[in-house]
């Protein structure tokens, strides 16, 4: 491995060069990810699987500044993470980051507009009103944006949940699970929104799953097996995703 | 800002959880703000009824004030006549006035009873007739001449007198009967009676023939009043000043500013106990809404909030609480305020007063609330905004281990609380000067004390962690449980009935009156009965619910009577649950803490002050009979007198105070008795020489600490200079060790006394009744004599002691109630915790309900795992107010406090009050715990 960058086939909306995660020490050392190296091209779908414990949620979390590396580096446009502070890290977060989470995690006490637009509320930023209806347009959620989360199905909240990520039109967005707590039929209407988002809106997504119907949505797909990337996959299919991972298992 | 919308959202949300911590907050502030708006109302309607009471008087004559002894400076009343006579002077009144102290005339009723005021004191002075200056006649007319007098409308009220009407009055000079000439009605009374009669014949009743006590002037028209108090000036003897109206307003506003301000200062020192409670509630609520939204900060974290904006969002909530807390505590103020002068005016002749609500007040009280409110709400933001944006994905369960660091500063915190206790207990410091206030050593001690405290008790609550969860653990044993409460409740029926006063008195109280026997209902044995009842009550019902608790366990966990369940296996959930979150259990047990440990503190002080008296009193007083009287004042030396012809007495000695001058500034008190007599009915413990010197003439007994600190001993012979300024050379006879019956470092015969002072009033008079003699008749031959005098009370040595050990009693009582109100903000706080555990632990109740457990066990669970953490919180506060006591008794003087003793009955009472608070807390936290739906429960994620 060379310490230099990877000379880059497409621009990268994010990379990481080397990433090492480690947890604990001695004895009850564990290494998360070993060497790492990864990129995540602009504009389009990326999926991580790997079984549990591979280390495919902490590449994730690591990447998107929620958690940091402990060698390596991980780059969100040129910005290295591991140089930035906390605030600079938050302030990275807010304007080019977008997440949607497993258990949609929305404010119960704000409606759905008010969580669509809280990431550029908090940073005191007015939201762009011509890419926020574009965003809303596409949850099919228009009529209910007054509603509290709670007044909303699943299905309905995670698309809300998305449009959030979405409207601060960040330069990667990152989901952990994002179909996990749906049933199959909302959860295809969830991947069909952010394969819109992909491919109308020209955004970026990185997502972990373990389910190969959502990883059949993506334009490419990383297998990861004891914190490294063994093998990817570009245009899957849900049934080659499926045999990829049995001869994983093997 | 999004922090403040989303706090706000928050707050709406969270409104039932808020509740009770609001209503924390609102008792602070409403006590601080109760006693601003008291205050204030107070000081306005005197001050404004004091510019009404010398609207006419431009300028006042009076006394100068005196230096040194009394009744030396004088105005004679040819004064009167002289100002007049001045060009500038258009009017001028003299006045006769008492001073409080000077027996008042007391009228007495049909039966020969004397009819007195509750509390206030008779108030006499000489009245000229003219409405203004706060009375107006509204019966008959004004009083003429030494056989008619004029009453306020109050005692009028209470006489059944109307105009015309004659009663016997007891006067300085014994039984009178006057006329009622009039009837006067006071704008304010504050319950006192007034006895008014005409100025001539006051100079003599109080016999001041020849002087006045003061003089108002109007000025002649034409003049200014700088002009004419320049030239009464002029006019005016020595011992007269003048003041104008402004300072004669003043000067009366200033005294009932000096009450009004303790009134105040008081009811603030409680205020702040309260306020200092709820802070701890405060932060309780706020560490457990930020447990309570890990995953929402940290989803906030993730998408781009800064740890600024999370602590931002958290304060503002806990400002916005503050804030609704503090405006419904200023209305709670008000109520409380409103509820106090209902009282005083039901009392009687209480002005009626506007409420007096000043800006400062709501400055302070809003002032108060937020800043507790921020200061508790600190820690808990600061924790949030540490919380890990990862917590979205994966919120961080707090771990259940202690963090050292927390202990360390709590055991830090207790130590230093201690060393600033033990500074006080030393006594070392003295005067000093903070911040430019000078403060007495007794201020600096109490603030070392003060301080001491506040950091034991934040120590206390930091450092309980360690020991909290062992000691529950223990604690909610059915076996220790059940066993502790049938203890301790059969321990507290059996100290009632041994050392404790039994039953208390009948309601009804037979007395006999002119021969016949009638009964009296009686108030005070009212209120000994509503205590009895109310002790039995608690350890008859703890005595119950521990059997029940011990049989319960016997059989298995079957759930019927009041215990039921703590045995079973809810209770042992109850006691794993109050063991395993050791910070939530002292955090909450803290709260009940603090107040148990300042009741405890009382009662042991108040304990030890009144075993401390019993022994002294017991030891120094050996008289059969004492003399006194009721207002602390003095009283004619007829009475004493009038005994000296009573069959059955062997000796009896009178007792009278004075100064004495031993040097320039050296002022000291004396006290005079009859020699020969005296030290028979008290014994002084004369360690050195003898009382004969004083007997034989001009000796002087010495209390040991001033000869020693004066280095004097038997023989020496010290120039003492009295109040009529002349002095004499008295020789030490004796030096005595007990101060605590006189009171005086320095003791001498009547005979050298009164060849200084003609003032011949007794303070008391002791007697002992002869060997032999039928105590019972003498006693009533001592009260025919001693009934005629005005205020006057004769006990026997039982009942001396009785009484001022009654007083040691109301005075905690008082001091108790006040607190009652800290330990009820502590209550509320108790039930605050349980709720937000309960809505915190959802899930897990779900689970408990979805493999059988029923809503009554849910309910036993929550109730006694209240019951544990009271527990836990009493034994700590009584624990630290022993702590406290043993320390407040050891840092004041012996000759006040010599013994420390612990009050067995109320520290059992306190530990069962709070197990049953336990159980009371419960009700509501296991009433929204049991009817949680199961399958909404279990879903209910993180």
């Amino acid at each position: 491995m060379t310490n230099a960058p990877a000379p880059l086939a497409v621009e990268a909306a994010a990379h990481s060069i080397g990433a090492q995660k480690v947890y604990g020490s001695g004895d009850t050392e564990v290494h998360a990810l070993r060497d790492v190296t990864v990129q995540f091209p602009k504009g389009k779908f990326t999926s991580i699987m790997g079984p549990s414990g591979s280390g495919k949620s902490t590449l994730m979390q690591c990447m998107a500044g929620l958690d940091r590396l402990t060698g390596g580096e991980a780059y969100v446009g040129d910005a290295a993470l591991s140089s930035l502070s906390d605030k600079q890290l938050t302030q990275l977060r807010r304007d080019k980051i977008g997440f949607i989470f497993q258990a949609y995690n929305l404010i119960p006490t704000l409606n759905a507009e008010e969580n669509i637009t809280l990431p550029m509320s908090l940073a005191g930023s007015k939201p762009d009103q011509e890419w926020l209806q574009q965003v809303v347009t596409a949850t099919g959620l228009a009529d209910r944006m007054g509603h509290r989360p709670n007044e909303l199905s699943g299905g309905q909240q995670q698309r809300v949940a998305v449009a959030r990520a979405l409207a601060s039109r960040p330069d990667i967005i990152f989901g952990d699970e994002p179909t996990g707590n749906l049933d199959s039929k909302t959860g295809a209407e969830i991947l069909d929104f952010m394969r819109t988002a992909v491919d109308s809106l020209g955004q970026t997504i990185v997502m972990v799953t373990h389910d190969p119907v959502s990883a059949s949505y993506s334009d490419k797909v990383l297998f990861l097996a004891d914190g490294q990337i063994v093998d990817e996959m570009a245009n899957p299919t849900t049934d080659a995703v499926y045999d990829k991972i049995r001869s994983l298992g093997d | 800002m999004t922090v403040i919308k989303l706090a706000l959202r928050g707050i709406r949300a969270s409104i039932g959880r808020l509740i009770l911590t609001t209503i924390a907050i609102l008792a602070g502030v409403g006590f601080v703000s109760g006693a601003f708006i008291l205050a204030d109302s107070l000081e306005s309607t005197f001050g404004s009824i004091f510019e009404e009471a010398s609207a006419s008087v431009d300028a006042r004559v009076g006394v100068a004030e005196l230096e040194f002894g009394e009744d030396v400076r004088t105005i004679p009343d040819t004064l009167v006549d002289e100002l007049l006579a001045l060009p500038e002077v258009g009017e001028a009144r003299p006045d006769i006035t008492i001073e409080e102290s000077f027996t008042p005339f007391v009228a007495l009723d049909e039966n020969g009873e004397e009819v007195v005021p509750q509390g206030p004191p008779i108030i006499t002075f000489s009245w000229d007739g003219g409405d203004g200056g706060g009375l107006t006649l509204i019966e008959g007319s004004p009083s003429m001449g030494l056989e008619q007098t004029v009453i306020d409308s109050g005692y009028a009220t209470a006489l059944g007198a109307s105009a015309g009407d004659v009663f016997t009055f007891n006067t300085p000079d014994g039984q009178r009967d006057f006329e009622i000439a009039g009837i006067v009605e006071f704008e304010v009374t504050g319950g006192a009676y007034f006895v008014l009669f005409d100025f001539e014949s006051a100079q003599t009743l109080y016999d001041k023939e020849g002087v006045v006590d003061g003089i108002s002037l109007s000025r002649a028209s034409g003049v200014t009043t700088e002009d004419m108090i320049a030239a009464v000036a002029e006019a005016i003897p020595e011992d007269a000043e003048v003041i104008d109206q402004a300072a004669l307003i003043e000067e009366q506003t200033a005294q009932f500013e000096q009450v009004i301000s303790i009134l105040r200062n008081v009811l603030l020192v409680f205020a702040a106990i309260a306020v200092f409670v709820s802070l701890f509630i405060i932060y309780n609520t706020f560490a457990i809404l930020v447990a309570q939204r890990l995953q929402q900060i940290g989803m906030l974290r993730a998408i781009g909030a800064t740890r600024r904006q999370v602590r931002i969002w958290v304060l503002v909530e806990a400002v916005l609480v503050g804030v609704i807390g503090s405006i419904l505590g200023i209305f709670a103020g008000g109520g409380v305020a409103f509820l106090i002068k209902q009282a005083f005016q039901a009392s009687g002749g209480f002005p009626e007063t506007d409420t007096v609500l000043l800006a400062r007040t709501i400055y302070v009280a809003v002032a108060v609330g937020v800043i507790a409110t921020i200061v508790s709400a600190l820690i808990p933001a600061i924790r949030a905004s540490r919380v890990s944006p990862m917590s979205a994905i994966r919120p961080e369960r707090k771990s259940v281990s202690i963090a050292s660091g927390r202990v360390i500063v709590g055991a830090v915190m207790l130590a230093a609380g201690a060393v600033l206790m033990g500074l006080g207990l030393a006594g070392k410091t003295g005067a000093t000067t903070i911040a430019g206030v000078d403060l007495s050593t007794g201020v600096v001690i109490g603030l070392e004390f003060g301080l001491g405290a506040v950091l034991m008790f934040i120590g206390v609550f930091l450092f309980s962690v360690l020991f909290a969860g062992p000691v529950v653990d223990v604690i909610g044993k059915p076996q220790v449980l059940g066993g502790a409460m049938l203890a301790l409740g059969l321990a507290m029926i059996t100290i009632i009935f041994t050392v404790g006063d039994g039953f208390p008195d009948s309601l009804f109280q037979t007395d006999i009156e002119e021969g016949v026997e009638v009964s009296n209902f009686s108030i005070g044995a009212l209120f000994g009965w509503f205590g009895f009842v109310l002790k039995m009550g608690v350890a008859l019902l703890s005595a119950i619910v521990g059997a029940s608790i011990l049989t319960s366990k016997l059989r298995g966990g079957s759930r019927s009577g009041i215990g039921g369940g703590a045995g079973s296996v809810e209770g042992h959930l109850a006691r794993r649950n109050a063991a395993r979150s050791p910070v939530r259990t002292a955090a909450t047990a803290t709260v009940l803490t603090i107040g148990i440990a300042l009741v405890s503190t009382v009662s042991v002080v108040g304990e030890s002050l009144k075993a401390s008296f019993a022994s002294t009193l017991d030891r120094s007083i050996q008289a059969d009979l004492f003399i006194y009287d009721e207002a602390g004042g003095e009283f004619s030396s007829d009475l004493a007198n009038q005994m000296e012809s009573v069959d059955g007495l062997s000796s009896i000695s009178r007792f009278r105070f004075n100064e004495i001058r031993l040097g320039e500034d050296d002022v000291q008190d004396i006290a005079a008795f009859n020699a020969e007599t005296g030290t028979e009915l008290i014994d002084f413990g004369i360690t050195d020489g003898s009382v004969d010197g004083v007997a034989a003439g001009n000796g002087v007994l010495v209390f040991q600490d001033e000869a020693t600190e004066r280095g004097l001993s038997v023989g020496d012979t010290v120039s003492v200079e009295f109040p009529d300024l002349e002095s004499e050379d008295l020789v030490v006879s004796g030096i005595f060790e007990d101060n605590s019956v006189l009171n005086s470092p320095w003791v001498i015969d009547l005979a050298v006394y009164e060849r200084h002072i003609e003032f011949t009033d007794d303070a008391f008079v002791g007697a002992s009744i002869a060997d032999g003699a039928d105590p019972a008749a003498v006693k009533a031959d001592v009260l025919a004599i001693t009934d005629t005098f005005a205020s006057v009370t004769t006990q026997d040595n039982q009942e001396f002691i009785d009484s001022q050990e009654g007083q040691v009693d109301s005075l905690i009582s008082l001091i108790n109630y006040l607190l009652g109100f800290a330990l009820f903000v502590a209550f509320i706080g108790v039930i605050n915790t349980i709720v937000l555990s309960v809505v915190e632990r959802t899930q897990e109740i779900g689970l408990l309900r979805a493999v059988g457990t029923t809503q009554q066990q849910i309910r036993g669970m929550v109730r006694w795992e209240a019951v544990i953490i009271c527990l836990f919180g009493a034994l700590l506060g009584i624990a630290l107010g022993v702590l406290f006591g043993w320390a407040a008794v050891s840092a004041i003087p012996d000759d006040v406090i010599s013994d420390i003793a612990i009050p067995y009955e109320s520290v059992i009472f306190t530990i069962l009050v709070a197990a049953l608070a336990g159980v009371a807390a419960a009700v509501i936290p296991a009433y929204i715990a049991a009817k949680r739906n199961v399958l909404e429960a279990i879903a209910t994620a993180s």
